[in-house]
């Protein structure tokens, strides 16, 4: 297949998942959080396409309104990433020399530091809430946009339409704007794509570890929470389906991602 | 100079622990609620007013945070991380058990990657259009998008519950000996860190391995006749040091996986610690299991710089100046 080709698939499914989600409440006819104990653990059927799982809720309604809350901390954590690294990288990388060389220095030493580790520290008493988990994500997850953001502002600097710029008055926000940021979109929207993904796979995991979203919001990883006693118990699908659903999302996101950058490199 | 360059780096890696272990000291220490709940936890609320006082005073709470922190990092470097609030034993005892677990799982799933990245990169690198390339391009993509856990979740289901293969969990048997019983409870563990590590690593020595082969000098080099097999040669160590420099940085976060996959397996190891540490509140446990994680990865890095420095002169160099 060709390469945009696939590329128009994942957009499309990407599109489809966020739709669904963001109005998961008005397609399906059950409530994410209603209990049914007469039908605890019901295999996949006409009535419950992806079966239900241990309290006899729904699982695609879970699905839908789980993906709601994943995509939202995904999505508004990797904004938060995107602002920090902006505005970290394009200070290091507008300024240059002494101040460049220190604030790298003090990169280095985040990038060393496993952020699972300040998660896990920062969710021990910050439980639950899907603001803190939103906020520990995005504050972890920016080294790289700085990073990026920096060696394309240095590169852009050293051009002559920035000097030339830089030498007639023109604003700094306005070189920092129109002159550098809107040239180096390219490798930042890459770069925040997988920051996306990899902000995705940070909040299931961390639900799934039970120090995430807290238990009673429905999230793709709260869903796995359980999933082990789940697969004891024979039901696979309340375990399969959401982790298929992670995996074609990210993989998508991926795909974009990767497919971006091959053709920006040539 | 070379020991000039150890100095330096070995000093980085000191400053990075200090800043983990001082974020984390703070962050602890402003976590609501105190630590004589902690200590008590659901019978924290028959404490009376004295009693807390008495808790806060034996445990030095009525200090500044700049106290402890400096009674902490002077207890540490006297070798002594606390007491388990939990279990009331040493920290360093509790570390003692499950840090030698870790290590077997990291490094054994370590070695398994880069003894199939390496070659598979190699392959699919040199041979751009072979079938092999495609794979390792599509499979790199696939494999970096199935969440470790959930593939961990789906072995357990096939390999256990179905086949009744594979034990789904722990370190060894109950009262299980030798190093059979052993091997079979890493065998899943290792196999979801390796197949959701070795694509990504495999497809970017390829893609490295490429953009070298894309490159000026390779061209000339074959225009004035220089051997195919020198060409390569020369090729393969430029692309190597990308390729270890990747390594080094995603270091960090194949620790962090480590944890997810502990406490998936339940392997008793410094990752299920953290975790554990974290739901029950153990905040010196916690300190000391961030503080051990810390250094691994601080001494892990360091090895990879070291090997980097060896492979490419450029950074020798520059670390002259």
């Amino acid at each position: 297949m060709r390469p945009y080709k696939t590329k128009l698939i994942c957009w499309i499914f990407l599109l489809v998942i966020v739709l669904l989600t963001l109005f998961s409440a008005y397609i399906t006819p059950y409530e994410s959080n209603t209990m049914n104990m007469d039908a605890v653990y019901e295999a996949p059927s006409q009535s419950h396409w992806f079966g239900t799982d241990h309290l006899g809720r729904d699982v695609l309604t879970r699905l839908l309104a789980g993906g709601k809350v994943t995509l939202i901390v995904a999505a508004l954590s990797t904004i938060l990433s995107l602002f920090l690294g902006l505005i970290y990288g394009g200070i290091s990388g507008y300024f240059g020399g002494r101040i460049d060389s220190l604030l790298m220095r003090l990169l280095e030493v985040f990038l060393t530091i496993p952020s699972l580790l300040i998660i896990l520290v920062f969710q021990a008493f910050m439980q639950g809430s899907v603001w803190s988990i939103l906020l520990i994500i995005g504050l972890t997850s920016w080294y790289t946009t700085a990073r990026i953001v920096r060696t394309e502002f240095l590169k852009l600097s050293q051009l002559e339409f920035v000097q030339v710029a830089k030498m007639i008055g023109t604003p700094v926000w306005k070189i920092l704007v129109s002159h550098l940021l809107r040239n180096s979109m390219e490798a930042v929207f890459v770069v925040t794509l997988f920051n996306f993904a990899g902000a995705i796979f940070i909040e299931v995991s961390l639900s799934f570890l039970g120090i995430g979203v807290s238990p009673a919001v429905p999230s793709w990883g709260n869903m796995l929470f359980h999933a082990q006693s789940d697969f004891i118990t024979g039901a696979w699908w309340v375990g399969i389906f959401p982790g298929l659903l992670i995996m074609f999302t990210v993989l998508s996101i991926n795909i974009i991602g990767s497919s971006t950058f091959r053709t920006k490199r040539g | 100079m070379t020991g000039k360059w150890i100095v330096k780096r070995m000093m980085m890696g000191m400053i990075v622990l200090i800043i983990v272990s001082f974020f984390s000291f703070w962050m602890l220490d402003r976590a609501p609620g105190n630590l004589a709940a902690a200590y008590y936890g659901g019978n924290a609320q028959t404490l009376n007013a004295s009693e807390i006082e008495r808790i806060n005073e034996t445990f030095g709470l009525d200090r500044s945070i700049k106290e402890r922190y400096g009674a902490w990092l002077y207890e540490l470097a006297n070798g002594n991380m606390g007491y388990s609030l939990k279990e009331g034993r040493p920290v360093l005892e509790v570390l003692g058990e499950k840090v030698p677990n870790t290590l077997v799982l990291v490094l054994t799933s370590l070695m398994l990657i880069i003894a199939l990245s390496l070659p598979l990169g190699l392959i699919a690198g040199l041979n751009k259009d072979s079938l092999i390339s495609k794979l390792v391009s599509y499979a790199g993509v696939l494999m970096s998008s199935i969440p470790a856990f959930w593939l961990g979740l789906v072995l357990i289901w096939i390999f256990s519950l179905q086949l009744g293969l594979l034990p789904s969990s722990g370190i060894k048997r109950i009262g299980g000996t030798g190093y059979g019983d052993r091997f079979v409870h890493l065998v899943m563990p290792v196999t979801v860190l390796v197949i959701s590590h070795v694509g990504l690593y495999a497809r970017f020595l390829q893609e490295s391995i490429i953009a070298e082969s894309e490159k000026y000098y390779v061209l000339v080099a074959l225009a004035n006749g220089v051997g195919r097999k020198i060409i390569k040669r020369g090729m393969l160590k430029n692309a190597l040091s990308p390729y270890i420099s990747y390594f080094a940085t995603t270091i960090p976060s194949f620790f962090g996986g480590t944890v997810i996959i502990e406490s998936l397996f339940s392997y008793g190891g410094l990752g299920q610690l953290l975790v554990n540490a974290v739901s029950s509140k153990d905040f010196p446990l916690l300190m000391g299991g961030v503080m051990t994680m810390g250094i691994f990865v601080v001494v892990t890095l360091f090895i990879a710089d070291c090997i980097l420095y060896a492979v490419n002169p450029r950074l020798r160099r520059e670390g002259a100046r």
